[in-house]
């Protein structure tokens, strides 16, 4: 099977979750806005060096970003969150809108609401449907259970469990190893900007180093 | 509602830009300029005079982002406030030598005289700008609410980095709205370009004007910008028709300190950490 994705020492394949493991400061979102273009460094996605892309056309090619944060555009409606982040024609993106919100019904019960009137699930479902649009091969997420309630982090590994099953290739940056590593098949530790270990979840869960190695000990 | 072009104008450039474009009272001086020199050289009627000179300052706005936004656009805001009043001393000092300093009236849009409706008599240029500004109002608003440019073009001002990130090409509407940007300060020029002249100077109390208003209105806000502006237009001619045009200004003055001290947020609120 031939990796969506490389940079340095990590990888991810098609239908695969990898954990990205560390703490604040380890270097998750930098790697993650590296494989997007906005810092230099080499990447390669779905077989092919990318380094001399922009952000836009690593977009273009299938990568899909969900931010620390959230940061959906917040005096957008949940519509125009998701019709603006859609490079499709106009009536492909309608239906994909459509399909959308019928994916993530709390989305769908306030289509007309602004992004800023959201709950923080609601803002979280918003920015993966958002990150979805263009069906992305390969999806990042930063943190993306952050300061969520415990149903709505349940209902997200789910989703991001069966887009891996659909093909989706997924690299998950986390704090909350384990349930990250829950949900991954493989994980990666980073500490101040490199890889300190790697393993199956299995192993790493297993591994009682894990809370030093992500703490940078 | 020539003012409430000039704020529309400033307000899109300031939400593509991330900062204030200083050369925007400019822009609407280079407007009135450019109806009296394209005028009076194709000696075409104003109609069609209307969307040459809209054209024409809409590429000055594409110059301004090429040469004083976008190559600032990872340097503090400050880079920016430089570059574009710069930008705006060039434009003042090019119309000073352009013009031998002397003030020149713009076409009339709609030719002098009056008429009367129910007993109310309404002058045609005044209504020619009602009717134009209404018209661009409603025609920016549609593209801004209703079409996916102007989707794009909200996200852009909402979180650039972010719109990048989900792939929108930044610069590219960073250029459209300040090509906009222009081209509505280039007709607002024109209107008011016949009833008060075109003087080079004029830019510094233009852009006093737009900045009021989307500090009255809502930093960031386009409504607020629009509202803000009609509100500045009425307070002047209602205090000037009462008191003299002096007075008017002072008055403007004293009533903008007042509203920002019991509401500096504006009327209709702002995005946090964007004054500048």
């Amino acid at each position: 099977m031939s990796a969506v994705l490389e940079i340095g020492d990590v990888s991810v394949e098609a239908g695969e979750i990898v954990a990205l493991l560390g703490g604040n400061g380890a270097g998750k979102t930098t790697l993650l806005e590296t494989v997007l273009g906005f810092h230099p460094g080499r990447v390669a996605l779905f077989g092919r060096d990318v380094s001399g892309l922009t952000v836009e056309q690593r977009v273009q090619a299938g990568v899909g970003y969900v931010p620390e944060g959230r940061r959906v555009f917040a005096g957008l409606t949940v519509q125009e969150n998701l019709e603006a982040a859609s490079s499709l024609p106009a009536r492909q993106r309608r239906e994909r809108v459509a399909e959308m919100l019928a994916l993530f019904p709390m989305l769908g019960e306030r289509p007309e609401a602004r992004a800023w009137l959201l709950s923080g699930g609601q803002q979280q479902m918003l920015a993966l449907a958002r990150a979805l649009m263009d069906r992305p091969r390969l999806l990042l997420l930063d943190e993306p259970t952050l300061g969520l309630a415990p149903v709505v982090v349940v209902d997200l590994l789910k989703r991001l469990t069966a887009m891996a099953t659909d093909g989706t290739a997924i690299l998950l940056a986390e704090q909350r190893a384990a349930l990250a590593l829950a949900v991954a098949g493989r994980g990666v530790v980073l500490s101040r900007g490199r890889v300190v270990r790697r393993g199956s979840a299995a192993e790493l869960a297993a591994d009682s180093a894990l809370a030093d190695l992500m703490a940078g000990a | 509602m020539a003012y409430a072009l000039v704020a529309l104008g400033f307000v899109l450039a300031l939400n593509a830009a991330g900062a204030v474009n200083f050369a925007h009272g400019d822009l609407v001086v280079l407007g009135g300029a450019a109806a009296v020199f394209i005028g009076a050289w194709l000696g075409l009627p104003s109609i069609l005079l209307l969307p040459i000179v809209a054209l024409a300052i809409g590429i000055v706005g594409i110059v301004a982002a090429r040469v004083a936004i976008l190559p600032l656009a990872n340097r503090p805001p400050e880079a920016t406030f430089v570059a574009t009043i710069a930008l705006a001393a060039i434009i003042e000092q090019s119309l000073t030598i352009a013009m031998a300093g002397a003030p020149r009236t713009a076409p009339s849009l709609a030719g002098s005289g009056s008429f009367e409706i129910a007993g109310l008599v309404v002058g045609r240029q005044p209504l020619a700008i009602v009717v134009v500004g209404a018209l661009l109002v409603a025609a920016v608003w549609f593209l801004l609410e209703h079409t996916q440019i102007g989707r794009r073009m909200r996200a852009v001002a909402a979180d650039r980095h972010m719109a990048r990130a989900v792939g929108i090409p930044v610069a590219r509407y960073v250029v459209l709205s300040l090509a906009l940007s222009g081209a509505l300060a280039g007709i607002a020029g024109f209107l008011l370009g016949h009833q008060f002249l075109v003087a080079p100077t004029q830019g510094a109390g233009h852009m006093l004007k737009a900045y009021i208003a989307v500090a009255l209105g809502g930093w960031g806000s386009v409504p607020g910008a629009l509202l803000g502006a009609l509100g500045i237009g009425i307070f002047e001619t209602f205090v000037s028709a009462g008191f003299g045009d002096a007075w008017a200004s002072a008055a403007l003055y004293i009533a903008v300190l007042a509203v920002l001290a019991l509401r500096p947020q504006g009327l209709f609120g702002e995005p946090v950490g964007r004054r500048a």
